[in-house]
């Protein structure tokens, strides 16, 4: 079963590395981090954080277009493709099939990752001329970067097994969004007096994906550490979350005929 | 056969006038762009507009990138300031807000409310001349960032330069010198400025603290200095006292101290801490001899040129 997992992760990456846009997002991503260099130049005093801030986010909100684009395809384009009946065909139970393709995809954003970290750290040993222990301490913010990409894959394909590709790209997109704001929402939830409202905002906050819990950006920018605490929190949420999302992908991807 | 197609659509006029239509396109574009900027004031104008008024609105809808949105509304309050500035403009309207924005998208960029008080509390045409909105920022920054014991620092500055409030900024700089890590200088400011407030109390009492403070040597030797000039202040303002109370009784100026001693004024003329006699300058004021180890420096009596009469 691994064996099968196994290659079915290694040909999705395969696929995904052979995707157009994949290279474009990461020119674009590492041209901005270079940027940073040059926009420090016209402020005052934020030489380092600037290009943290900007790195980072850049990583982020890249990572992020990567994620959904070639993860809404991920189930949808093997249907279109007719591919499917080739690989069920085979003796290849459907659940190997979603976790296969879940890490395959997972596997592109981690090395993607590892590209733009790599620029990121050569733009900052440019600016600073050395690399200390304070900017080993932003591996922990590219660490929850990385944990966020892993829920938001594990959403893209639980929409494609469900949906359209534009429409997956759309619920995947608006799911993050929410997921940033469901403390907002809670809160706004708790300030509207009405009992009912008050449940359902709860209930939304935990069911979704909340992703405001991997906002480190700006503390490790600083300098300061993320608490261990929230680490080892940070990673069974979104390990759970992603094992519920799969659950629940293996589960539609069973019932589904081609 | 679709070799031969590519060739000759490649030789079509139709691609000559394409290329034409673009290259003439963008150069036409470039005088209309220079219309639309001298009808709308071009760049610089539309720097005066503030999109969003509330950073917390802002962080809310960074979706995680808050830090990125505060560097981005710090660069465009470093750019509006200098604009301004080479402008040689008086009124600083937008860089308040900006400033205010830049802080609550990011509460710990300690830059901004440093350079940012700076930029808002000197005086036009070098800044807004906005002490109050300074002040302000500063104390944001204080609640945010309350182990940084620079603010105080920067709060004393604004009450010294810009407000002359001298019993609030020793109130900053001695607030200050609590603060974890803060330099020994900084109880230093708030004695120095206390006595020119008037407060020779507690400036005696803070360079008394810093003098039984375990502190290199020049330290405390700069302490002592300020204790003596803190004393020979005091006896100076008490012996020009007393000879504006002569100059009442007798409708004269004193000659010298001795005047008042044998007026009865005074038992014998008063030496200062330097063991040095105080003399009265030609411009009818107390002040230390010409021999007196006092630092002139450190009084805030003013010191007129030593000339004993007698």
């Amino acid at each position: 079963m691994i064996q099968r997992i196994r290659t079915i992760a290694f040909h999705t990456f395969k696929e995904s590395v052979r995707e157009k846009v994949l290279y474009n997002l990461i020119v674009f991503a590492l041209l901005l981090i270079g940027s940073a260099v040059l926009f420090a130049s016209i402020s005052l005093g934020i030489e380092r954080l600037l290009l943290v801030n900007l790195g980072l986010s850049s990583i982020a909100i890249f990572g992020l277009l990567m994620a959904i684009f070639i993860g809404i395809g991920l189930v949808s384009k093997e249907i279109d493709r007719r591919t499917i009946h080739n690989i069920l065909s085979k003796p290849v139970r459907r659940f190997e099939f979603i976790i296969g393709k879940y890490l395959g995809l997972l596997l592109t954003l981690v090395v993607n990752t590892a590209i733009m970290a790599g620029g990121f750290y050569t733009a900052l040993y440019y600016v600073e001329r050395h690399l200390g222990h304070e900017d080993l301490l932003l591996l922990d913010a590219i660490y929850f970067i990385l944990l966020q990409f892993a829920i938001v894959v594990g959403l893209a394909l639980l929409f494609s097994c469900i949906s359209t590709p534009i429409l997956s790209a759309f619920f995947t997109f608006c799911l993050y969004v929410v997921g940033n704001f469901l403390g907002d929402i809670r809160w706004l939830g708790h300030e509207s007096g009405s009992a009912i409202f008050e449940k359902v905002t709860a209930l939304l906050y935990y069911l979704l994906p909340n992703f405001s819990d991997f906002q480190v950006i700006s503390q490790a920018a600083h300098g300061k550490a993320v608490p261990s605490y929230l680490l080892t929190s940070g990673s069974f949420y979104a390990l759970l979350y992603v094992t519920v999302l799969i659950s629940a992908s293996i589960l539609i991807f069973e019932e589904r005929e081609f | 056969m679709k070799q031969g197609s590519e060739t000759r659509f490649r030789t079509r006029p139709q691609i000559w006038l394409c290329w034409l239509l673009l290259a003439g396109g963008f150069l036409a574009l470039w005088p209309i762009q220079r219309a639309i900027d001298r009808r709308a004031g071009g760049v610089g104008e539309n720097a005066e507009i503030l999109d969003f008024h509330s950073g917390k609105t802002l962080r809310t809808l960074s979706l995680g990138h808050a830090g990125l949105l505060a560097d981005i509304y710090w660069t465009r309050a470093v750019q509006y300031f200098g604009r301004k500035r080479i402008a040689h403009a008086r009124r600083f309207e937008l860089l308040a807000p900006l400033l205010r924005i830049t802080t609550q998208l990011d509460p710990h960029l300690l830059i901004a409310y440093r350079f940012g008080a700076i930029f808002l509390a000197a005086k036009p045409p070098e800044g807004a001349g906005e002490p109050e909105q300074a002040l302000q920022l500063v104390r944001q920054g204080i609640v945010a960032n309350p182990g940084y014991w620079r603010f105080w620092q920067d709060l004393g500055f604004i009450y010294y330069w810009d407000l002359k409030n001298y019993k609030m900024a020793a109130r900053a700089f001695e607030t200050g010198s609590k603060q974890p890590g803060a330099m020994v200088w900084m109880k230093a400011m708030a004695a120095t400025i206390s006595a020119q407030g008037g407060d020779f109390q507690t400036s005696r009492l803070l360079w008394s603290e810093i003098y039984l403070q375990p502190e290199t040597e020049t330290v405390r030797r700069s302490a002592l200095a300020h204790l003596a000039a803190l004393r020979a202040d005091q006896d100076i303002r008490e012996l020009n006292a007393l000879v504006i109370r002569f100059r009442k009784e007798h409708g004269s100026d004193p000659r010298s101290l001795n005047s008042l001693v044998q007026a009865g004024y005074l038992k014998a003329v008063p030496l200062d801490p330097s063991g040095v006699p105080y003399v009265l300058g030609i411009d009818g004021k107390i002040t230390v001899g010409p021999q007196s180890k006092i630092d002139r420096y450190l009084l805030t009596e003013p010191s007129s040129p030593p000339e004993a009469h007698a």
